[in-house]
């Protein structure tokens, strides 16, 4: 018998291959929740200030005071809307619940955006 | 079986590394309300805090440019020119002189359909009230429009507009112009790839981290479903190119069911009907934007001439909604069924 192996008859090598193979799955561990998609947020600016940071899949509604005075931004079942808005022709309310991109109030200069962080949606931009 | 097993091992920590090395690059994209719009910066950096130095950097470029350029700013160099209208020439900086200029180039090869003057006539129009201008006060107006009388001297960098009364609107270009300025602060930022969005006039440079060009959609300008939802009718793949879009759905109100939107063809004072949106690509987003607006004025078939002579690119979707693009965007353009 060879002098590596020990009484349950294993070698230096197993357990070279039992320590890279724990190695290798810490990694995927670590690689996998890096690269993978986390939770939405959703992000309240008012004026250029960003007032808010919030994940998209608790449910809350949020007001916010812009200079024309209070916009209420609703979290729902994973989407987000604009609810009241101040402004005159509110745009930003008939928009309606979005699950990606941004509501925009421009004369209460609120913007509400959605950010998936890792996930790359079909266009980088859009023109129109 | 040892040799076999250490192979493996060296193997496996081999792709570990390179795993953790390669797409180093990664997308950072910041929105901000900027210039009565939604701005959208995206850079390609390995590093977060580089990305968002240089993204910082451009929105201050886009505040310092767009206080330049903007009419309704009480202090901005347009106002300033537009008060000193049939008085006196008003100095400018090198940016305001660059642009009116531009501008005026984009007027003689439209023919006039593109005119920075017809802010006399904008002002007539509340598209927020829903009400229409008195067509007395329009006729008046009209006289006080033309590009020909803004009068540009070089040599002292100043602008003079004729007659008093005259008035430029920059609205129909400033946006291109600052997405190209913008493009040039993140590229002198270390940044050699991104897209400066200033809404619907997009600046693209580089390519994403994947080696892909950057896709960009083109609004339906009649979404079907949701009136304010991202409809795309068509896409395109951009590096180190811009494009802009006008159409007649973004400012505008109904009457009578006549549609009236934003923008006027500078003959009449009334707004431009023969186009639904035009969309033009071309490297500088100043053009784009100039060219998009004057495009539409003129209408599908002398647009596409005037496409045809300068070489742009451009995709026009008519009043009654047919699309059509020039020669150069065959293969380019993937147009989405509808």
């Amino acid at each position: 018998m060879s002098s590596e192996r020990n009484k349950h008859g294993v070698t230096f090598a197993d357990r070279a291959l039992l320590v890279s193979l724990v190695l290798l799955t810490a990694y995927c561990f670590v690689f996998t929740k890096k690269a993978m998609p986390q939770g939405s947020e959703v992000k309240i600016e008012v004026s250029g200030t960003l007032l808010y940071t919030l994940p998209l899949s608790h449910d809350r509604t949020v007001t916010v005071q812009g200079p024309m005075g209070a916009t209420i931004v609703e979290i729902h079942a994973g989407k987000v809307r604009v609810k009241a808005s101040p402004c005159h022709n509110r745009i930003c309310v008939h928009q309606g619940w979005i699950d990606s991109g941004a509501v925009v109030c421009l004369p209460n200069r609120v913007l509400v955006t959605i950010t998936t962080p890792g996930r790359q949606g079909e266009f980088d931009g859009i023109t129109g | 079986m040892k040799i076999v097993i250490y192979r493996a091992l060296v193997l496996i920590l081999l792709l570990c590394y390179s795993s953790c090395t390669h797409g180093g690059e990664k997308v950072f994209k910041k929105s901000r309300l900027a210039m009565d719009t939604v701005v959208t910066l995206t850079v390609v950096s390995s590093a977060e805090q580089d990305a968002e130095a240089a993204i910082n950097k451009a929105f201050a470029e886009i505040d310092r440019l767009s206080k330049l350029l903007d009419h309704f700013s009480k202090d901005s160099e347009v106002t300033l020119i537009n008060r000193s209208a049939g008085l006196k020439p008003v100095s400018v900086s090198k940016e305001t002189f660059e642009v009116i200029g531009k501008a005026l180039y984009v007027s003689e090869k439209t023919f006039g359909a593109f005119d920075i003057t017809v802010g006399p006539l904008m002002d007539l129009w509340d598209f927020r009230e829903e009400s229409l201008p008195d067509s007395a006060v329009l006729k008046e107006k009209l006289s006080l429009v033309g590009y020909r009388g803004i009068i540009l001297n070089a040599a002292k960098r100043t602008v003079l507009l004729k007659r008093k009364g005259m008035a430029i609107d920059l609205g129909g270009i400033a946006k291109g112009y600052i997405a190209d300025k913008v493009v040039e602060v993140l590229k002198s930022n270390g940044i050699k790839a991104g897209i400066a969005a200033m809404a619907g006039d997009i600046k693209a440079f580089g390519r994403r981290p994947d080696g892909k060009p950057w896709r960009i959609g083109i609004k339906n300008p009649r979404p079907a479903g949701k009136e304010n939802g991202d409809d795309i009718i068509a896409a395109v793949d951009l590096t180190d190119t811009a494009i802009s879009t006008a159409g007649d759905y973004e400012r505008y109100f109904i009457k009578n069911n006549v549609r009236y939107h934003h923008i006027l063809d500078p003959k009449t004072g009334y707004p431009a009907n023969e186009c639904r949106s035009v969309s033009i690509i071309t490297a500088d987003g100043v053009y784009t934007d100039g060219f998009d607006n004057g495009i539409f004025v003129l209408g599908p078939k002398r647009g596409r001439e005037v496409l045809g002579k300068l070489g742009l690119d451009g995709i026009i979707v008519d009043s009654a909604g047919n699309i059509t693009f020039t020669d150069a965007m065959k293969g380019k353009l993937e147009l989405r069924e509808k």
